[in-house]
């Protein structure tokens, strides 16, 4: 019964732990059209944000989106089948992903 | 009725029961995310690999109106990723950019780049912009469209990446020019001729 529990407890840390480790999803795999976005929530934490596309040379945008003036920070726009760009040191951001054309993908940020 | 013995027993089996209904869930979902995971390549793979192997710088981006110095590195990834970046340095943590297949590292283009800017999403509001990326041997030349129509030629530098050579670039636009509004709407690549032999739009300007 004990051995049940504690494997029962080591498994949804686990579980748990490795949600938190692994890149938010903040949208998940779709088919995107021109003009079509994406944004996570806003955090101080973020490291980087990119999109990926199943099938290559398809045009899009990963930026970061700060709270107080909804600048655009580190913005890359390319046809790379994973685009990423990072987030800068100082105040609240967040992910922001566009599309420019039509394609599969899904945008993330850890 | 059931006796001192069979209470607890029946109590035992109950939570026995939901213990492994949990142990079920935690299993099953766990299954559930691999199986999505395989199915669907969301990068966090090729993320994970971008950490482990080093950058080698392929080009430089010179300092220009406040804006700092930067370089072009390249990054061969274990998963099968030739990566192209624009970073201050190898190691540094403000790296941004794309990774294609290396079977594909240009999309099929003669020239292949990413647009870098800060500011923005209106030119006027952009305050620093970047064009950086790779070029096929057969590219001679290399030069960015402005929306005035105005062309600016592109440094162009010889690199081996594995066994394929490259031409690779870092380019900076102009703050005078972001200022105007006048905004790189393309960067042409040109053969030995002079023909163009690619063209790729930044989708801006």
């Amino acid at each position: 019964m004990r051995r049940a529990l504690a494997t029962f407890m080591v498994l949804a840390f686990l579980a748990l732990s490795s949600t938190a480790v692994a890149a938010y999803q903040y949208a998940p795999p779709r088919q995107w059209t021109p003009g079509a976005s994406a944004g996570s929530t806003y955090s101080s934490n973020w490291l980087a944000n990119y999109f990926m596309t199943w099938g290559s040379g398809y045009d899009k945008t990963v930026t970061f989106i700060r709270n107080t003036n909804y600048g655009w920070y580190n913005t890359k726009r390319g046809t790379s089948d994973y685009l990423e760009t990072y987030a800068p040191f100082d105040g609240t951001y967040k992910a922001h992903c566009v599309s420019h054309s039509y394609f599969w993908g899904s945008c993330n940020v850890r | 009725m059931f006796g001192d013995g069979e209470t607890r027993s029946f109590a035992g089996g109950g939570v026995r029961h939901w213990v492994a209904l949990g142990l079920g869930v935690v299993i099953a979902g766990a299954v559930a995310g691999s199986v999505v995971a395989g199915q669907f390549d969301d990068g966090s793979q090729l993320s994970a690999a971008i950490e482990e192997s080093d950058l080698v710088k392929v080009a430089d981006i010179p300092s220009s109106d406040g804006a700092p110095a930067k370089g072009v590195y390249v990054q061969v990834t274990r998963t099968g990723h030739l990566c192209v970046w624009e970073s201050v340095s190898a190691t540094s943590r403000e790296r941004g950019g794309g990774c294609n297949t290396v079977d594909d590292p240009l999309n099929g283009q003669a020239l292949s780049y990413t647009l870098s800017y800060d500011g923005g999403p209106v030119v006027t509001d952009v305050r620093t912009a970047t064009l950086f990326g790779l070029a096929t041997p057969q590219v001679a030349r290399a030069a960015v469209v402005m929306s005035d129509q105005t062309k600016h030629d592109i440094r162009l530098r010889n690199v081996r990446i594995g066994d394929a050579d490259y031409r690779a670039f870092g380019y900076r636009v102009r703050r005078s020019d972001l200022k105007h509004g006048i905004a790189p709407i393309a960067v042409i690549a040109l053969d030995a001729s002079g023909a163009e032999i690619g063209r790729q739009t930044t989708g801006i300007g």
